[in-house]
C-alpha cells in the first residue's frame, strides 16, 4: 500500500489529529500573544490573539465533531451546523487577521473599547461573515466563503509584502508573514479548485499541507519574537 | 518609521522618565517627555487609564506621578512587545 493509499484509507483519524495540532498550535500562539497584549494593550496584537482564537475554534468544532458525526458518536443531522459553525468562525479569523494588519489606518491608537470581540467595528464582521455563510447555506455551495477568503487573502499578502518591502533588513519574519498569506492564498485556490473538481483529494490533500504550514510558520514566528530579551 | 512605533516609544520614554525620578511632578514629567502639553495630556491620560502609571499627591497636596507593577512590566518587556509589533507589520 502506498502512502496515498494510506492516508485515503485512514483519513477520518488523521483529520482528527490535523484538528488537533492546529488546535494546539493556535492556543500556544493565543496563551503567548495574550501575554503580551495584556502588558502592552496594544490593538494590534489583540486582533492577532483574537484571529488565531478562532481559527484554533473553527479547526477543532470541524475536525473533531466532524470524526464523531463519522464514527456515528454524534448524530449526522448535525453535520451542517458543525460546518456552519466551521466556517463562521474561520471567516471571523480572517477578518480579524486581516483587521490586525489594518487596524492603525481604521481607529485610533487610545481605543477605549471594553472588549475586542464586541464592539461596533467588530459588529460589522459578525454581520458579514453572517451574510456569508448563510449565503453558502441557502446555495448549498461553499464558493462564497472561498470568494471572499481569495479577495481578503490577497489584500493581506498586499499589506504584509509593503511591510516586508518596508521593514526586511530590520524584521525577519516580515518575510515569513508575506510568505504565510501567499500559502494561505494558495491554500484557498486549492481548496475551491478541489470543491470545483468534486473534492479531488490532491488539491485538498495540498491545502492540509499548506495549512500545517502556515500554522507552524506563525508559531515559530511567535515563539522567536517573544523569546527575545 | 511607522506612527505605532513612534507611540510606543513616546510611552516607554514618559515611563523611563518616571522610573528614573521614582515620583514626578507633572510639569517636569511634560518638560522631560518633549511633548506639547495637548499630546502629553493625552498620553499621560492613556497610562492612566492603561494603570502603567498612577497620580497621587504629594504632602503638598499637588499631583505626582509614580509607576506602577504594570508600567514596570511594560519597560522590562518592552524590547519583546516592540519586536513583536515590527515583525508582525501590526
Amino acid at each position: 500500500m502506498d502512502l496515498y493509499s494510506l492516508l485515503i484509507e485512514n483519513r477520518e483519524i488523521i483529520k482528527i489529529f490535523y484538528g488537533l495540532l492546529i488546535g494546539l498550535i493556535c492556543l500556544i500562539i493565543v496563551l503567548k500573544v495574550d501575554k503580551l497584549f495584556r502588558l502592552s494593550l496594544h490593538q494590534g496584537i489583540r486582533y492577532l490573539r483574537n484571529a488565531f482564537f478562532f481559527y484554533g475554534v473553527a479547526f477543532i468544532i470541524r475536525y473533531i465533531f466532524g470524526a464523531l458525526i463519522f464514527y456515528e458518536y454524534i448524530d449526522g443531522k448535525y453535520l451542517s451546523v458543525i460546518t456552519i459553525i466551521f466556517k463562521y468562525f474561520l471567516i471571523m479569523a480572517g477578518f480579524f487577521l486581516l483587521y490586525s494588519l489594518l487596524w492603525k489606518k481604521l481607529e485610533s491608537s487610545k481605543n477605549d473599547d471594553y472588549s475586542s470581540l464586541f464592539n461596533l467595528k467588530i459588529i460589522i464582521f459578525y454581520i458579514m461573515a453572517l451574510v456569508i455563510v448563510f449565503l453558502d447555506y441557502v446555495w448549498q455551495t461553499h464558493y462564497f466563503i472561498f470568494i471572499s477568503q481569495v479577495i481578503l487573502f490577497t489584500i493581506a499578502s498586499g499589506i504584509s509584502y509593503l511591510n516586508y518591502a518596508r521593514g526586511k533588513s530590520e524584521h525577519k519574519f516580515l518575510k515569513f508573514y508575506f510568505a504565510a498569506m501567499i500559502l494561505a492564498l494558495a491554500a484557498w485556490i486549492f481548496n475551491a479548485l478541489s470543491a470545483l473538481l468534486d473534492w479531488n483529494r490532491y488539491f485538498l490533500i495540498n491545502s492540509y499541507l499548506l495549512n500545517i504550514i502556515i500554522f507552524l510558520l506563525f508559531l515559530y514566528g511567535v515563539v522567536n519574537a517573544t523569546r527575545l530579551k | 518609521m511607522s506612527k505605532k512605533r513612534e507611540r510606543l516609544e513616546v510611552i516607554r520614554d514618559i515611563l523611563k522618565v518616571i522610573q528614573n525620578n521614582r515620583r514626578i511632578k507633572p510639569t517636569r514629567l511634560l518638560y522631560a517627555s518633549n511633548l506639547s502639553p495637548q499630546m502629553f495630556k493625552e498620553y499621560v491620560n492613556e497610562l492612566l487609564g492603561k494603570k502603567f502609571v498612577q497620580s497621587e499627591e504629594d504632602g503638598n497636596g499637588k499631583k505626582i506621578f509614580s509607576l506602577t507593577k504594570k508600567g514596570n512590566e511594560f519597560l522590562q518587556e518592552y524590547k519583546v512587545i516592540e519586536n513583536f509589533v515590527e515583525n508582525f507589520g501590526l
